[in-house]
């Protein structure tokens, strides 16, 4: 057991190459189309949106948060006081007798089981005094031996005054992530690369920090080391679950973008000027989805001025809007974090579904905590508005299939593709976006899902290599070949049929390109609607500015 | 537009809010419903619009617990009837966060998840008797010991009207406001929140003839109808 970077890749399933660095990424005599000497160039450097990196200043107490957050409810101090009677178990579901039986959940699972170790991927999160806080598969208090056993570990070598970052066994990797109090860890028998699935983890925090944030969880575990997170987190291991699903299967997490819903050009403008029309002080954030696929947003003035939302924050956000099934017919209210945003503030989400099938859901995200009523207000006219333009029907109507078959292309030999554009005008400041066709032909059982996703994992980690960097990888696999290329306007992932050649392949390659040329008003945000201005932000006494604790961007505005 | 009455839902987590709320608006029970924040809820009651508030968790814990009691008509705080320390949540956390409610605020003491305990096969008998209501009931197997009586419940309406300064001849008698319930089954739901319901209607009319920007139509008063207002338990 060695910690740090390992001597080999695991092997599984696929064959890797063995050398780290080496020039050939195939296993069965595929090779790599050399572009040239700059094909070695630093990819990473010029895009913003490559990997997840932690927020900085991560730890250190800086800004002394002012006590205000916790104390202006009563119950917090309370809860950090009398946690320890709240031993009981959270899954109360399980206890239930007779009935409609409920679909057992993972949290019921026998953790003693050779199929609980046998999982293809667990993710645990601990507290730094070593207590369970989360755990996808089995209950986190039947697991509190083995969360111990991992502490000990981070604690043994963090005493060395060093941080333990993975293990490597002959099938697993084990991925250690810190970020202050918490402690993340996953176990995986997957393909992918030890930092995509450190960013997996990260994930992971910034859903915990969505609803907690960053500074209350260091401020809790300040007071209180051996505090039961849970307490805080009840009913959110379904938003985790979700999560850890969704991470496995869209590959917008992977890409750092976000998936718009295909739409003529002139609707999403139609949209897109309804939202910016549709405001009230304090709102700043408008965001307009169909089946967790992006529609429109617009943001306010001062914000996008500042900054631009995030596609981490807004995965977030729709994870844990798809996690909460409850009262799909009323409105929700409540404080989040956007964490890529501002890890220590909190917005206040308006949640409501516009259409009776619950396949139009309209996010407002407001500074100020007591403007429900008239954020539901601007509901009410986006509502109204979008019903005589007749665009309610069209969204929630036009859904039966909510992308597109790769058959529209009308290429035979491509299954799927991944195509993320880089050449957005950078003063648009516009959301990373891509588009992706349905997963169909062998690609229907979660089985080979996670197969394919496995290789554009694994090509994706070639194409990323901090330490060597790919523009262009032709992969011979088992059942399939792949082609990623990345240039300064796209970064592309296609998956083809085994028996295409690589001429064929380059072939297919030209027409998708010209295919998405022509689409592209359709499957992009190609002009994103300007700014909103809300009237008066921030004035008088229920001024948008959000409690003291939660400064930083804020302050800024 | 604001509606013209409040309840409230207030209770430790787990203790069946989101469900008993489900339930009532939505007519079935889901074992994986998860709130993620406060939600919001219209019903229209008579010519009322009367919002009904869940709340998670979390909420107290992010200051906005007394921003949904503020201006409350009704307060339904809830318990599990097999969790005792859920009873003593509601006095020692969430009592303090109805400070913001309305003056005449009414307030209830809900007992869920009657269905697991084995007073349950009782309770169906004597409410067959009184209502010819279907019932969709869960097999009778090993069903627990009550941990919380009516009479725990009780007591503590009369702590909480202590706590209010109010007599206990101006509000609705203590027996009145005490209820069990079974989200899952759907024993006693309706009847629980039809019952504020009617009750919250003269708070709604007292509200609006105070607030100096409401016009008020005392034509409705009479109007406001007691639809399926069940009898006292
Ligand atoms: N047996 C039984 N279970 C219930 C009942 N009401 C809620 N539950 C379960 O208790 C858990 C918590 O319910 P939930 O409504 O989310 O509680 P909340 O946190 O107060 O909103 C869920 O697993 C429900 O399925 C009930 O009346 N009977
Ligand atoms: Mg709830």
């Amino acid at each position: 057991m060695a910690t740090g970077e390992p001597g080999s890749p695991t092997r599984e399933g696929m064959a890797l190459p063995q050398e780290q660095a080496g020039l050939c990424p195939t296993d069965t005599g595929g090779d790599e189309l050399s572009t040239g000497p700059e094909e070695q160039e630093e990819l990473l450097a010029p895009q913003s949106n490559g990997p997840v990196r932690p927020a900085d200043g991560q730890g250190d107490a800086q800004e002394e948060p002012s006590d205000k957050e916790l104390s202006d409810s009563a119950s917090t101090d309370n809860a950090l006081e009398d946690s320890s009677e709240f031993g009981r178990p959270l899954g109360v579901g399980a206890c239930e007798p007779g009935g409609p039986l409920a679909p057992p959940t993972h949290r019921d699972e026998d953790v003693t089981a050779a199929s609980w170790r046998a999982r293809r991927k667990h993710i645990f999160v601990l507290s730094e005094a070593g207590k369970p806080i989360y755990s996808r598969y089995g209950n986190e208090e039947a697991l509190s031996s083995t969360m111990g056993v991992m502490m000990a570990l981070v604690s043994f070598i963090q005493s060395g005054d060093n941080a333990i970052r993975s293990i490597y066994s002959d099938d697993r990797k084990l991925v250690f992530v810190q970020q202050g109090p918490l402690v993340l860890v996953s176990v995986s028998r997957t393909l992918q690369s030890e930092q995509q699935l450190r960013q997996e983890l990260l994930y992971v925090y910034y859903q915990i920090l969505s609803m907690l944030t960053q500074v209350s969880i260091t401020r809790i575990f300040e007071r209180k080391k051996n505090y039961d997170l849970r307490r805080l987190l009840a009913g959110s291991e379904k938003i985790l679950d979700r999560l850890l699903n969704l991470v496995e299967s869209d590959p917008g997490f992977l890409l750092g973008a976000v998936r718009c819903l295909p739409l003529p050009a002139s609707l999403r403008d139609a949209l897109g000027t309804l939202l910016q029309k549709a405001i009230t002080p304090n709102l700043v954030f408008s965001i307009l989805v169909a089946r967790s696929q992006l529609v429109t947003a617009v943001q306010e003035r001062a914000v996008i001025e500042e900054c631009r939302l995030e596609p981490t924050d807004l995965h977030l956000l729709l994870n844990l809007i798809g996690a909460s099934s409850a009262f799909q017919a009323g409105e929700i209210w409540t404080p989040i974090c956007l964490p890529r945003f501002n890890p220590d503030g909190y917005f206040y989400a308006y949640i409501s579904y516009l259409d009776a099938e619950c396949t139009v859901c309209l996010v407002l995200l407001s500074t100020d905590k007591e403007s429900f009523y008239a954020v539901s207000d601007c509901k009410k006219r986006v509502e109204e508005a979008m019903r005589t333009q007749g665009s309610l029907q069209v969204l929630s109507g036009g859904l039966q299939s909510p992308s597109y078959g790769v058959g529209q292309v009308g290429v035979p030999d491509l299954r799927h593709f991944l195509y993320k554009p880089l050449d957005i005008p950078e003063n648009y400041r516009q959301l990373p976006q891509f588009t992706s066709p349905e997963l169909e032909g062998p690609y229907c059982s979660e089985e080979e899902q996670h197969r394919l996703f496995d290789l554009y994992h694994y090509l994706h980690s070639r194409i990323h290599s901090t330490s060597r960097p790919l523009r262009l990888i032709y992969h011979v696999a088992e059942k399939e070949t792949l082609l990623a290329w990345v240039t300064s306007k796209f970064e592309l992932y296609t998956c083809f049929s085994p028996l295409v050649t690589k001429a064929g392949a380059i072939n297919v390659l030209t027409k998708l390109l010209r295919w998405i040329k022509k689409e592209e008003d359709r499957l992009f945000i190609r002009y994103p609607p300007k700014y909103s201005t809300t009237p008066n932000p921030g004035k008088g006494a229920k001024g948008g500015r959000p409690d003291g604790a939660e400064n930083g961007f804020f302050a800024g505005l | 537009m604001k509606p013209d009455g409040k309840v409230v839902l207030l209770g430790d987590m787990n203790v069946g809010k989101t469900s008993l709320l489900h339930r009532y608006t939505e007519r079935r029970f889901q074992d994986t419903i998860s709130t993620v924040g406060g939600a919001f809820y219209l019903k229209q009651w008579g010519p009322y619009n009367i919002s009904i508030w869940d709340t998670a968790g979390r909420e107290q814990f992010h200051g906005l617990g007394s921003m949904y009691c503020r201006g409350a008509a009704a307060v339904i705080l809830t318990y599990d009837v097999n969790n005792l320390q859920s009873l003593i949540e509601l006095e020692d956390r969430f009592l303090a966060l109805t400070d913001t409610a309305s003056t005449d605020c009414i307030f209830a003491i809900v007992g869920n998840k009657v269905d697991l305990t084995n007073e349950y096969a009782l309770l169906l008998e004597t409410e067959e008797e009184n209502r010819s209501e279907k019932l969709v009931t869960s097999c009778i197997s090993t069903k627990v010991q009550k941990q919380v009586h009516l009479d725990d419940a009780v007591a503590l309406y009369k702590k909480i009207l202590k706590y209010k300064m109010l007599d206990e001849k101006d509000v609705p008698a203590a027996e009145k406001m005490c209820f069990e319930t079974s989200a899952k089954t759907g024993y006693k739901v309706d009847y629980l929140f039809e019952t504020i319901f009617d009750m919250v209607v003269p708070i709604i009319l007292r509200q609006q003839a105070e607030g100096p920007l409401q016009t008020v139509d005392l034509t409705n008063c009479k109007s406001a109808k007691r639809t399926k207002s069940g009898c006292c338990a």
